[in-house]
């Protein structure tokens, strides 16, 4: 018993504990999304203008 | 140079994924070639009539009954995982008393959940008047429920199956074979528009790993306060293809066990509630363009069946109730499977990128150097063994569908003699999927078993539900329709022509 809420008790620390976002999380996060734009705009060009009218 | 821990490749979970997942692969795969040494295995069927509800997986296996096929299929299981378990050090006894339990209890639950009532997608082809229409995964649900039940009501009994309760394993081994599903799928896609369905489907990638990884990794991190080992399996979760990502994305940023597990329930419940919601959708507001809402499906729906049986409804909702969209039955849900397809394929690059990036930016501390062979270590081994059922697979299928179309110019004519070339693998894909399905009931049943929600609550899971809840009601659902829209919109003009 006193395992288990000592258990629940580092448990509750460990949520409780904020993990600073690094540099590169930012990084990873926003070039995704840029790539995933730049991406996009050249598949839409392509599908539309090379394949759908073979 | 750092030394190689070549035991890895018998006392790893991940590599005993890896080797059972291929053995059974290469055993079923014999069927195609004329040796069906694995058509015994217990297959669940849509029942209503229960003397019908479990057959064996082949016909030339029919004698053994339900009760023979099922009986043989729980001794090869029992001797196959009990090798692996005395391998990877555990007690072989508590692991063949626990998994001989959780067999029989999951069969009863998959076996239930194939009720017509419950299970059929199309209830007047079953002669019922009604259906819950959740296909045969239902069957999972029970798994996680009954498991549930044990695990929180029953823990003096839960405590002794534990030590078979073993979801990373199983599912693990259930995505080495999923990869030969998917082979075959390539295969049978029509080559005539399978570039430009290919070409379409690559926006799937981008989508799923580049656009809702983020956002949801942002939003878990930013505004839920949850840790990098929370974040990146819960954003692979509900971003890629659910459980499968969750497991690749845990093992590749060494998240513990009850971090994958955790998100793999979630997306389960999650699936079956788009898998009640969306497919009617789809048809009611977006059946003058069929081919955005099968692609849709295949981008919103989590769990390669609950997206196959989206596709599958919506394909037969929009060319049942509109028939000048009669011809493009089957393309519909072709769309979803393709957007599918290239999603499932790409896990194992995206947990490698992540397993880069953990390794060489993030858990790197000052003056600690990080071995190259730690991005190996890292990276998932069933992965491996998923893209090698899937490419073995398609490159034999497509050699067999080459040979037996060479010289037709036909359509009628290439048409048939692909599906003749597939049928033998058709067979053994069968009986792969018996085991696949099989090990996936397994892993939900283990979740639950392993999961008290006194756990569950210390680890949060409510607020994973409400982040799982707003990214894929606030932005993925409509970020899907939005690039099904852009890249299936009037395609299906080209089917009608």
């Amino acid at each position: 018993m006193a395992t288990e809420a000592k258990g629940e008790s580092e448990l509750k620390k460990e949520l409780a504990v904020r993990e600073e976002i690094l540099p590169i999380e930012r990084k990873l996060v926003a070039g995704s999304i840029i790539l995933a734009i730049i991406l996009l705009g050249i598949l839409y060009w392509v599908s539309w203008s090379m394949i759908a009218h073979v | 140079m750092a030394k190689v821990d070549w035991s890895s490749l018998w006392k790893k979970e991940d590599w005993w994924a890896f080797w059972l997942g291929m053995l059974l692969f290469f055993l079923c795969l014999a069927a195609a070639y004329g040796a069906d040494i694995m058509g015994w295995a217990a297959s669940a069927k849509e029942w209503l009539d229960p003397a019908k509800s479990i057959v064996p997986a082949s016909g030339a296996y029919a004698a053994l009954g339900p009760v023979g096929s099922l009986i043989v299929t729980y001794i090869v299981f029992l001797i196959l995982l009990s090798i692996g378990a005395k391998a990877m050090g555990w007690n072989v006894k508590s692991y063949a008393a626990g998994f001989t339990v959780i067999y029989f209890l999951t069969w009863l639950c998959w076996w239930f959940g194939h009720y017509a009532y419950i299970a059929s997608t199309d209830p007047a082809k079953a002669g019922i008047p009604w259906s819950l229409r959740m296909t045969g995964e239902a069957g999972l649900i029970f798994a996680l429920i009954l498991g549930l039940i044990i695990g929180n009501f029953a823990k003096g009994f839960a405590a002794k199956l534990k030590e078979a309760a073993r979801p990373e394993w199983y599912i693990k081994t259930a995505i080495v074979l999923l990869g030969a599903t998917v082979g075959i799928k390539a295969v049978t896609i029509d080559p005539r528009v399978l570039a430009n369905f290919l070409f379409r489907g690559v926006c799937a990638i981008v989508e799923a790993y580049l656009i809702y990884w983020a956002l949801v990794y942002w939003i878990a991190r930013r505004y839920f306060g949850f840790t990098r080992e929370w974040a990146a399996p819960l954003a692979s979760g509900i971003s890629i293809c659910g459980v499968s990502a969750a497991i690749a994305t845990g093992a590749a940023i060494r998240a513990r066990p009850i971090v994958p597990i955790m998100v793999s329930s979630l997306v389960i419940v999650f699936a079956v509630v788009e898998l009640l919601i969306l497919p009617f959708a789809a048809a009611y507001f977006l059946w003058h363009q069929p081919l955005v809402a099968g692609a849709w499906m295949g981008l919103a729906v989590k769990t390669d069946g609950a997206a196959a049986a989206s596709g599958a409804i919506v394909d037969a909702l929009i060319t049942g109730t509109h028939p000048e969209f009669a011809p493009l039955k089957g393309w519909i849900l072709n769309a979803g499977i393709v957007t599918k397809i290239f999603i499932d394929i790409f896990i194992g690059v995206w947990a490698f990128l992540l397993a880069v990036i953990w390794v060489y930016y993030i858990d790197k501390r000052p003056g600690e150097k990080v071995q190259k062979i730690e991005i190996w270590y890292r990276f998932p081994k069933f992965v491996i063994g998923y893209f090698l059922t899937f490419f073995l697979l398609w490159a034999v299928c497509a050699a067999a569908v080459s040979a037996a179309t060479a010289g037709l110019t036909d359509w009628t004519a290439i048409s048939k003699a692909t599906a003749n070339a597939l049928k033998p693998f058709s067979l053994a894909t069968g009986e792969m999927d018996v085991f696949r399905k099989l090990f996936f009931a397994f892993t939900f049943f283990s979740i639950g078993l392993i999961s008290d929600f006194s756990t569950l609550r210390r680890e949060g899971i409510g607020k994973l539900a409400v982040v799982y809840f707003i990214a894929l009601f606030g932005f993925i659902i409509w970020i899907g329709l939005f690039i099904s829209w852009l890249f299936f919109h009037d395609i299906h003009v080209f089917f009608l022509r």
